[in-house]
């Protein structure tokens, strides 16, 4: 973005055609997001057991096996039935009893039926019995601008913690919107009307709309509306999405969809719970906080310091020219992109290797200065060590002084400080 | 606490799929059963790092250096068994867009070396400056602007220097 202003035409076209065929591609978003929290969860079992090698590699099984949930895209779920990466496919006698099956074209004429009047194009569905499941997609236009709706379901333990991350509101942090309701139904059903964006970003004007509803029972319904004819790639076309959140409430709570639910194929029982995120077992966040307070140089205030956390520390400090922030990551596991890390950096004689790195600090705020001194000790266990040093006091914040407060020298020198090895 | 934390990751991850995947299929230029891997492999590394992500920095911009390294990564470590591909990409039956644009722009983009291809999409696609590209790439600013050229040199060559009729605008 910041220097659009000196790109050429080729340029430009080139970033519209990205754009335009980037838009074009979609996946299961929930199964992408459970598959990728097993994983997370798989490395720090590894961790845990001292198991350090490859854990940053690139696994490539378990892909498909992943990916047999709904279309995702209008929900914010966490399925855990993915998560152990379990065999996905239904169970024979399960299946046996399941209802009949709802095809995609009776999903897309159910759906029509609930919208307003208009002009449909664009139909894609996919019926109960395909894999990765049901779900129903088309273009509506009402006479002031055509928009993507969608309607995806799948099936939820009832009272898991999915069903609170399905139909909670979101922390405003992380995922910026205008408005968000959570209620609960006469029938025990949860509902979730949330007016939000394409991009937590919002780096372009695409709204996302969305409603889910999850039954007493289980029963997942997401229908999600944007003011675009696709979710991404293409241009707005109307201030708002089509459908009020009245409507969208009237459109997810069709006893209809129910039906299709109950018609999904069982999935046999994940192994084992839901383990809630867990920190990463390396160095104790105390340790790291006090080895990185240890290590500053003489001058400099420590005036906040962060709750130790993992493997992760931070603390600002002030030479009376202004807030400065400091933090360090000590990681485990490390080696196996030490070629990435530091490609332009220098191998030291003992073979640790160092990068140092004057880069800007933040994406969105201007003049933030992010200076950083990388090492990697040498050792099968991959040990990193990485102090970072802002011209801020905190995340996000406005410069407060024109260079951090640490010189990139210091910081190299702190990060290869042989106090760190205590923390190996 | 700890639950908080993982509502917070899983609503961050939920609302960053799309994009990601949509970055991730371009970064293999539409090998969208890699770009699934690649996807997970990030969301596994930012679920490990989470209580440190969320808290200092932009979770969006970090997620997407995660991807571009996993995925730079990857090329490394199958770079000595593979050659680049010289097919058409295994295109999915996805939505909208101009079907034969995806494929001549993907096909294009596959015939760049990987590390140009992340440049490109870096640059084009997530609208990162020369200097945040290369931190993504732990690389230098001199090298990005090399490959930036290099690339584009070849994508003309490739696409024609008039990508007007597919600019969509």
């Amino acid at each position: 973005m910041p220097e659009n202003q000196h790109q050429e035409p080729f340029e430009e076209r080139l970033s519209a055609a990205l754009h335009e065929t980037g838009g074009g591609f979609d996946a299961d978003r929930s199964a992408l997001v459970a598959g990728g929290r097993a994983r997370g969860r798989r490395a720090l079992t590894r961790r845990r057991a001292g198991v350090l090698g490859g854990v940053a590699g690139v696994a490539l099984v378990g892909v498909g096996g992943a990916m047999f949930l709904p279309q995702g895209n209008s929900d914010g779920s966490d399925v855990s039935a993915a998560a152990t990466g379990a065999a996905s496919r239904p169970s024979a006698s399960a299946a046996a009893s399941a209802p009949a099956p709802v095809s995609g074209d009776t999903l897309l004429d159910r759906l029509k039926e609930l919208l307003p009047e208009g002009e449909f194009s664009r139909e894609e569905a996919r019926g109960t019995a395909d894999e990765p499941g049901p779900y129903a997609s088309l273009v509506h236009d009402d006479g002031r601008g055509a928009a993507a709706i969608t309607v995806g379901f799948d099936r939820v333990e009832p009272g898991g913690a999915q069903v609170r991350q399905l139909t909670r509101c979101p922390d405003e942090t992380f995922v910026p919107y205008d408005d968000c309701s959570s209620t609960r139904l006469s029938d025990g059903s949860l509902l979730r009307l949330l007016k939000g964006y394409e991009y937590p970003d919002k780096r372009v004007d695409t709204k996302y709309w969305s409603a889910d509803l999850v039954t007493a029972e289980g029963q997942h319904v997401s229908v999600g509306e944007w003011n675009a004819p696709a979710q991404k790639g293409a241009p707005v076309s109307r201030a708002e999405p089509p459908l009020s959140a009245e409507q969208l409430e009237e459109v997810v709570t069709a006893e209809v969809w129910r039906r299709v639910v109950d018609a999904i194929p069982e999935t046999p029982e994940p192994a084992g719970g839901a383990p809630t995120a867990d920190l990463p077992p390396a160095a104790s966040g105390e340790d790291v906080g006090r080895t990185l307070a240890g290590l500053l140089p003489e001058g400099l205030d420590v005036v906040r310091k962060g709750d130790p956390e993992g493997d992760f520390a931070y603390v600002v400090v002030d030479d009376g020219r202004g807030e400065s922030l400091v933090q360090v990551n000590v990681q485990h596991g490390m080696g196996d992109i030490a070629g990435e890390l530091y490609t332009d950096g220098e191998t030291l004689p003992d073979g640790t290797r160092v990068a140092v790195r004057q880069g800007n600090g933040d994406d969105r705020v201007a003049g933030v200065l992010m200076w950083t001194a990388d090492t990697l000790r040498p050792g099968e266990d991959g040990f990193r060590v990485v102090i970072s040093a802002f011209n801020n006091g905190a995340a996000h914040a406005e410069p407060s002084r024109a260079t951090p407060a640490l010189t990139v020298d210091q910081l190299r020198e702190m990060a290869l400080s042989p106090e760190w090895d205590e923390l190996r | 606490m700890r639950q908080a934390r993982a509502d917070e990751y899983a609503e961050f991850a939920a609302a960053r799929a799309g994009h990601l995947y949509r970055s991730a299929c371009l970064l293999t230029a539409g090998d969208t059963h890699l770009a699934e891997d690649l996807v997970q492999e990030t969301f596994g590394r930012l679920y490990v790092r989470w209580g440190r992500v969320s808290r200092v920095g932009n979770p969006a911009g970090y997620a997407q250096t995660v991807l571009t390294r996993t995925f730079l990564a990857h090329q490394r470590r199958r770079s000595s068994r593979e050659r680049a591909t010289d097919v058409f990409p295994d295109l999915p039956g996805a939505g909208d867009g101009d079907a034969s644009l995806r494929l001549t722009l993907l096909d294009a983009l596959a015939r760049l070396p990987a590390k140009d291809r992340a440049v490109v999409v870096l640059r084009y696609w997530e609208d990162r400056s020369v200097e945040e590209t290369a931190d993504v790439m732990n690389v230098s600013s001199a090298a990005v602007r090399t490959r930036c050229s290099r690339a584009l040199g070849r994508l003309r060559e490739l696409l024609g220097e008039d990508l007007t009729e597919y600019a969509g605008t």
